[in-house]
C-alpha cells in the first residue's frame, strides 16, 4: 500500500480499487451486515454453490479436479477464457466439503466472473476475512482460502502455458 | 470374557428414539460441529447450537470458559441442572463428545450422545429445520467447581503417566503418531513444531471405535480394542490425547461410558501442547 494512506476511507478506497467490481460489491455487502445476517448470507451462497457447476454445453481450456490434503473432499475447478481474455470459472464440490468453503466457491465464481486470469492471479487474499468476518475465521477454517488458492492455481497454469506458447 | 453390553447404555440414544421424543420436557438437543456453519444449514428440530470454540473456550487464554459463563450459556439455551442434554454433531460426534466432556467438567452429568450423530440422522432422512428455537431462559446456578482433576489431564500428569509406563492412548492418525505429519490429513496446519508421540503411548485412532455409519461398535469389540490391544485395565489411570482434545473426547466417551472405566482423563492440551513444549520427550515411528 502506498505511503501516506493513513485514514480509513483512503485505505478502503485503495483496497477497493484492487478488487474486480463484482467481487467488490460482494465485499461491501458483507461488510454492512450484522453477524447473524452475515451467517445467513454465507449459508445462502453455500446453498447456491451447486449452480457454479459446469453446464453440459460448456467447454473449458483447463480442468483441475482433485482431492488433496488441504480439503476434506474432491474439488474441481474448470476454466474457460473467452476471446476477450476474460475468465469464466466453474466448480464442483464433493459432499464432504465444508459450508464456508461452499460459500466461498459461490462468492468467488460470481465475484471473479469476467476478470482476466492475470487479475485473478494478482488478487490479494485479505478480502476473505472481510467477507467471512472475524468470528468465523479460525485456525481450523483456514480452508476458506483453499478455493481462492485453487482458482489462482489454474489461472497460473493457463498464463504459463500462454507464455510458453508465445515463446515457442 | 468381554462384556456384551455397554456399561452405561443410557448414555446413548438412537435416532429412532430421538425422533419420537423431540418435544419431551426435560431434554435439550445440542448440536456441536467441526463445520462452523453446518447448524445454520439445517439441524434437528428443537436443537440448540453450541460452538466448541466461541461458546466453550476462553477467548484469550487456552482454557475453558469460567463457571459464570457456563451458567450463562446454559441459561441462554434453557438448560437447567436437571435437563438431560443430548449431544450430536458432524464427524461421527467428535465435537459432540467434546461438548459433552466440557459439560462434565462443569459438573453437568445428565448427558447423552446421539448414536451415529448428524450424519446418520441425515442419511435416514429424518426431519431437519433451519428454525432456531427459543427456550425460556433458566437460572442455571454457577458451578462451584470444575472437575478438571477427575476427567482432565494436564502436561505434567501426562508426563508422569508416560514415565510411569501407565496407559496412554494416542487417538490420532497413524501418520501423526509416527511423526510423519503434524496435522490430520485434509486439515490445515494447527501450529506444532515437532512430530511424534508421547513415549509409551499406544496408537489407536479414534475411528477404530466406530462403524461406517458413525455409530459406536458393540461392547465386545470395543473391549477387544481397548482392553486387549491397548492394555487398558479397569481401576488403572488412563489418559487419552489427540491434537487439541476433540478426537480424544470421542475415545474418552467410549472408555468412560461404553466400557465403564473409572479413571479416564482427556489430555486436551494434547499434541499442540506436547509437540511445542521445550524439552518434552518424544518418540517417533
Amino acid at each position: 500500500m502506498p505511503a501516506g494512506l493513513t485514514d480509513r476511507m483512503s485505505v478502503l478506497r485503495y483496497a477497493s480499487a484492487m478488487y474486480p467490481t463484482k467481487l467488490n460489491n460482494i465485499i461491501n455487502l458483507f461488510e454492512t451486515l450484522p453477524e447473524d445476517e452475515r451467517r445467513e448470507t454465507l449459508v445462502s451462497y453455500a446453498d447456491n454453490a451447486k449452480k457454479q457447476e459446469p453446464r453440459e454445453d460448456e467447454k473449458f481450456e483447463l480442468v483441475d479436479v482433485r482431492k488433496d490434503e488441504d480439503c476434506t473432499d474432491t474439488v474441481g475447478v474448470y476454466l474457460h477464457v473467452d476471446e476477450n481474455g476474460k475468465a469464466h470459472i466453474r466448480m464442483t464440490l464433493g459432499p464432504e466439503v465444508q459450508t464456508l468453503t461452499r460459500s466461498m466457491t459461490a462468492i468467488l465464481c460470481k465475484g471473479l466472473e469476467g476478470s482476466t486470469p492475470q487479475e485473478i492471479l494478482d488478487l490479494p487474499s485479505d478480502f476473505v476475512t472481510r467477507i467471512v468476518g472475524s468470528e468465523l475465521v479460525r485456525v481450523r477454517s483456514q480452508t476458506i482460502y483453499y478455493v481462492l488458492t485453487r482458482i489462482k492455481s489454474i489461472c497460473k497454469v493457463y498464463l504459463d502455458r500462454q507464455r510458453m506458447a508465445q515463446v515457442a | 470374557m468381554h462384556p456384551t453390553e455397554y456399561a452405561h447404555p443410557e448414555a446413548l440414544v438412537e435416532t429412532d428414539w430421538l425422533e419420537k421424543h423431540l418435544n419431551d420436557d426435560g431434554i435439550r438437543i445440542v448440536e456441536s460441529n467441526e463445520d462452523i456453519l453446518l447448524y445454520d444449514t439445517g439441524h434437528i428440530p428443537g436443537a440448540v447450537h453450541i460452538d466448541w470454540r466461541a461458546d466453550l473456550q476462553d477467548p484469550v487464554i487456552r482454557d475453558y470458559i469460567s463457571p459464570e459463563k457456563f451458567a450463562r450459556l446454559c441459561s441462554r439455551h434453557g438448560i437447567a441442572p436437571e435437563t438431560t442434554c443430548i449431544f450430536y454433531g458432524d464427524k461421527a460426534n467428535w465435537w459432540a463428545c467434546y461438548a459433552l466432556w466440557a459439560f462434565r467438567l462443569f459438573g453437568h452429568d445428565k448427558v447423552k450422545i446421539l448414536n451415529g450423530g448428524r450424519d446418520k440422522w441425515k442419511a435416514e432422512h429424518r426431519p431437519m429445520t433451519r428454525e432456531v428455537p427459543k427456550y425460556p431462559e433458566t437460572n442455571y446456578p454457577v458451578p462451584k467447581k470444575r472437575f478438571d482433576k477427575e476427567i482432565r489431564a494436564f502436561f505434567d500428569e501426562a508426563l508422569t503417566q508416560s514415565k510411569g509406563g501407565k496407559p496412554l492412548i494416542d487417538v490420532r492418525s497413524p501418520g501423526e503418531y509416527k511423526g510423519e505429519i503434524t496435522h490430520m490429513p485434509e486439515y490445515p496446519q494447527e501450529g506444532v513444531l515437532r512430530g511424534g508421540h508421547i513415549p509409551g503411548a499406544k496408537s489407536m485412532p479414534w475411528k477404530t471405535a466406530t462403524n461406517d455409519d458413525a455409530t459406536f461398535k458393540p461392547a465386545d469389540e470395543l473391549a477387544k480394542i481397548y482392553l486387549e490391544q491397548c492394555g487398558v485395565k479397569p481401576g488403572t489411570d488412563t489418559i487419552v490425547y489427540c491434537r487439541i482434545g476433540e478426537r480424544s473426547s470421542h475415545t474418552w466417551f467410549v472408555l468412560t461410558y461404553l466400557l465403564g472405566l473409572d479413571n479416564v482423563r482427556n489430555y486436551d492440551g494434547s499434541w499442540t501442547e506436547w509437540g511445542n513444549k521445550v524439552g518434552a520427550p518424544i518418540e517417533k515411528a
